[in-house]
């Protein structure tokens, strides 16, 4: 699959304001955390701030990954899905309150060809766009599909419009605001999990239901036996 | 006596504050933080590499060039990835990245590489 020329030099404007918002991020972050040392006071708006920063930071990370697709800079290896699913979810528990998310492993096959990096990226892309709008349960399931092994976050979030959904999937549309009807949630980590997916040779897609939409990716699973 | 070497005021606040009771001096530049150095040696010095003007390696090189200031550890706090480098040579005992690091991997840094447990829990 070839790359959109314009969107070469899209990236990299992308990514030198990447680089710029960075730093001012990270600051952002660390005055909320100073903030909880001074005062346990509003205690809440303290971790919505550090919560916020985080997921910035987390995109702006993710962009800067974007330059070094071009590179080839990430190298596709035998990656456990557990220990992926296991650590994305251990990091962004913070978003979900108890119980909201919910991680089911119907896998038997347990190793993919990725890139654990990559792959992380992805799988926290969609967790956090669908945290964004949980206002109800958000499942994460790891199931064998074909020869392949499927990862699928389920959100109940309003839809997103297919048409939205094939041109990210072309590699279009990164930077043209939130998806629509969901303030909070981000049409850019779905841009980037879907260069990501097509780095890895995995297959990233969307099933619309009548109460949300189904984000997955879809790997090939490694030949090599699993020592996990 | 810690030294905090960022050319973000605000950030080289957090770090300071975050070193709880200890004597901190911050610097904007390496400039200044050379300066400084010739009044007196840190026990510890808290860096970021990309600074205004020359940066955060420059001031690296000019502490192992020096046998009083060559001993000094050096805790680099950065938003640079400096993944598998090895910058033992330089000093460097810790790299912080700024995006991840909280409040209390400077308290560690400080416990770990002062030993000065008691003014900070103070």
């Amino acid at each position: 699959m070839c790359y959109n020329g314009g969107m070469d030099s899209e990236v990299s404007d992308i990514l030198a304001a990447a680089r710029e918002l960075k730093m001012p991020l990270a600051t952002l972050r660390q005055l909320a955390l100073m903030l909880g040392e001074m005062s346990t006071d509003n205690e809440r708006i303290r971790a919505e701030m550090v919560g916020v920063s985080e997921r910035a930071i987390q995109q702006v990370n993710d962009l800067m990954r974007l330059s070094k697709l071009e590179d080839g800079l990430f190298e596709m290896e035998p990656v456990g899905v557990r220990a992926v699913c296991g650590e994305v979810t251990r990091e962004i528990a913070e978003l979900f309150n108890k119980g909201e998310l919910m991680v089911e492993y119907r896998n038997r096959t347990s190793v993919v060809t990725a890139n654990y990096e990559l792959l992380a990226s992805v799988v926290r892309g969609f967790l956090a766009n669908a945290a964004a709008s949980a206002s109800d349960k958000v499942r994460l399931t790891v199931r064998d599909a074909g020869g392949k092994v499927e990862i699928a976050v389920r959100d109940r979030g309003p839809a997103l419009p297919m048409e939205v959904w094939r041109e990210i999937r072309k590699g279009r549309g990164a930077a043209q605001g939130p998806v629509a009807m969901r303030p909070g949630a981000s049409r850019l980590a779905l841009y980037t999990a879907s260069r990501f997916s097509r780095y890895m040779h995995a297959e990233v897609g969307a099933v619309r239901h009548r109460d949300g939409t189904s984000f997955y990716v879809r790997l090939p699973r490694s030949e090599q036996r699993s020592f996990f | 006596m810690i030294y905090v070497v960022d050319s973000d005021p605000i950030m080289a606040e957090c770090v300071a504050r975050a070193c709880g009771g200890c004597d901190v001096r911050i610097m904007t530049d390496a400039v200044a933080a050379v300066q400084a150095l010739a009044e007196g040696v840190p026990d510890l010095i808290f860096l970021e590499i990309m600074l205004v003007g020359p940066d955060g390696f420059t001031l690296l090189n000019e502490l192992v060039s020096y046998e009083d200031t060559a001993k000094v550890p050096v805790v680099i706090v950065t938003g640079l990835d400096l993944a598998g480098r090895d910058l033992s040579d330089y000093g460097v005992v810790k790299v912080l990245d700024k995006s991840k690091m909280k409040p209390a991997d400077i308290r560690w840094c400080v416990e770990r590489f002062t030993g000065v447990k008691e003014e900070i829990s103070a």
